[in-house]
């Protein structure tokens, strides 16, 4: 609106000044308009919570599911996998205890939580991530089942839920299809841990 | 000495848990192997009309197909089309098809037998669908998930195992129809291409 009356004004006077003045005038206005612009913009990003910086949901490929937990390995942190849907019942039901035991062991931990949803529940699966408060990045299947399982674990028969856990050397020390519990859990994650005791 | 005590007792705790972990729980065995004889094909089971029923009394001259199945896991429903078209298929080819309930831990809600009734009504069923109590069909089929695809020739052995093609929701992407092209090919006495697959689904329910 402002730029649009700027703009008659800027028409309205034309013809009155001369045309180095016109020029001048057109340069400071649009340095305005395009450093108000930028502004705005970070702004607003500096202004959302973490959740939102965050990419709550990443899509993820079967050939890159081995790079993408390698980096998550890095650092010395134990990784924890876990594969599940929002329609998957047991997933849902041992899913808060996973998101409690990654505050609980913070840096010791990372967890890489990959929806195995179908790609029209991804807005379902994106609203449980908020609703549990995930603040971290998360993953999404796409493509075939059969290469996902393969690369996710050989001895996986693509059961929900599936839990596969990495110490800090990137050793597979435990794996299992099926819900458990949060001591389940938590024991196989210090197991993971202390693996070089 | 206590602080000994206590290390030592954790890391005993610790081994065993993951011991127990990676290992696979004493009755379920490994997926049932191809080659080998069907189990278990003797034991009558409760089937939704109300017979109870045997793999022996389901069987077709031509062969035995098995499917684990559920209720309401969103994967059988999506595949829930397919059971159809593949019954027709397998009764064209003189195939017996039999589904299979194993969801022990979720039978007084929604794998009960009243639910599989009405279930088996709802989607028209065209074969008999089971009450395998306690799991112990799955458990001998090494069956995890539902669904779980077994498919044995004339003579009780298993030639196929695994899916029912590669893309469950989007009939659009599948490539490969693995359940019938077995079918079609053991059949007519050929090689099966692929004679194990492997898809997303949800866990058998058993009971601890």
């Amino acid at each position: 609106m402002i730029i649009v009356w700027i703009w008659n004004a800027i028409f309205g006077i034309h013809h009155q000044f001369n045309s180095i003045f016109m020029k001048l005038l057109y340069i400071l206005l649009f340095s305005l308009i395009f450093i108000a612009c930028g502004s705005a913009n970070s702004d607003g990003d500096q202004n959302s919570n973490e959740t939102e910086a965050v990419e709550l949901l990443t899509d993820i490929a079967s050939e890159e599911i081995e790079t993408i937990i390698a980096k998550h390995n890095a650092d010395g942190k134990v990784v924890l996998v876990n594969i599940w849907a929002t329609w998957c019942g047991p997933c849902v039901e041992e899913f808060p205890d996973i998101v409690e035991l990654k505050h609980k062991y913070k840096d010791q931990l990372e967890v890489v939580f990959i929806s195995a949803d179908f790609p029209e529940d991804r807005e379902r699966a994106l609203q449980f991530m908020k609703d549990q408060k995930v603040t971290w990045e998360t993953y999404m299947k796409t493509g075939k089942d059969e290469p996902f399982i393969n690369a996710i674990s050989s001895d996986w028969s693509g059961a929900l839920p599936f839990t596969k856990i990495y110490s800090k050397e990137g050793q597979i020390t435990s794996y299992w299809e099926n819900k458990a519990s949060f001591e389940t859990f938590e024991t196989a994650i210090l197991e993971a841990l202390n693996v070089n005791l | 000495m206590k602080k000994t005590i206590s290390i030592i007792a954790f890391a005993l705790v610790a081994f065993v848990t993951f011991a127990a972990l990676v290992q696979d729980p004493a009755n379920i065995k490994d997926e049932l192997e191809l080659g080998k004889k069907a189990p278990l094909t003797t034991v009558k089971m409760l089937d939704v009309s109300g017979k109870k029923m045997s793999l022996e009394d389901a069987k077709g001259p031509n062969g035995l197909l098995v499917v684990f199945s559920s209720n309401t896991c969103p994967w059988v429903l999506a595949w829930e089309d397919r059971y159809l078209t593949i019954a027709e298929l397998a009764k064209e080819k003189g195939i017996g098809m039999i589904a299979i309930n194993s969801n022990e831990a979720s039978r007084g809600k929604e794998d009960s037998y009243a639910e599989m009734q009405k279930h088996a009504k709802e989607k028209g069923y065209t074969f008999p669908y089971v009450v395998d109590e306690n799991h112990v069909l799955a458990d001998e089929y090494g069956a995890t998930k539902t669904p779980h695809i077994y498919l044995f020739d004339n003579n009780n052995t298993l030639v196929y195992r695994g899916a029912i093609d590669d893309s469950a929701r989007d009939l659009s992407k599948i490539e490969n129809r693995y359940l019938a092209d077995a079918i079609t090919a053991m059949v007519a006495g050929q090689k099966i291409k692929t004679t194990t697959s492997k898809a997303l689904g949800c866990t058998i329910k058993r009971v601890e």
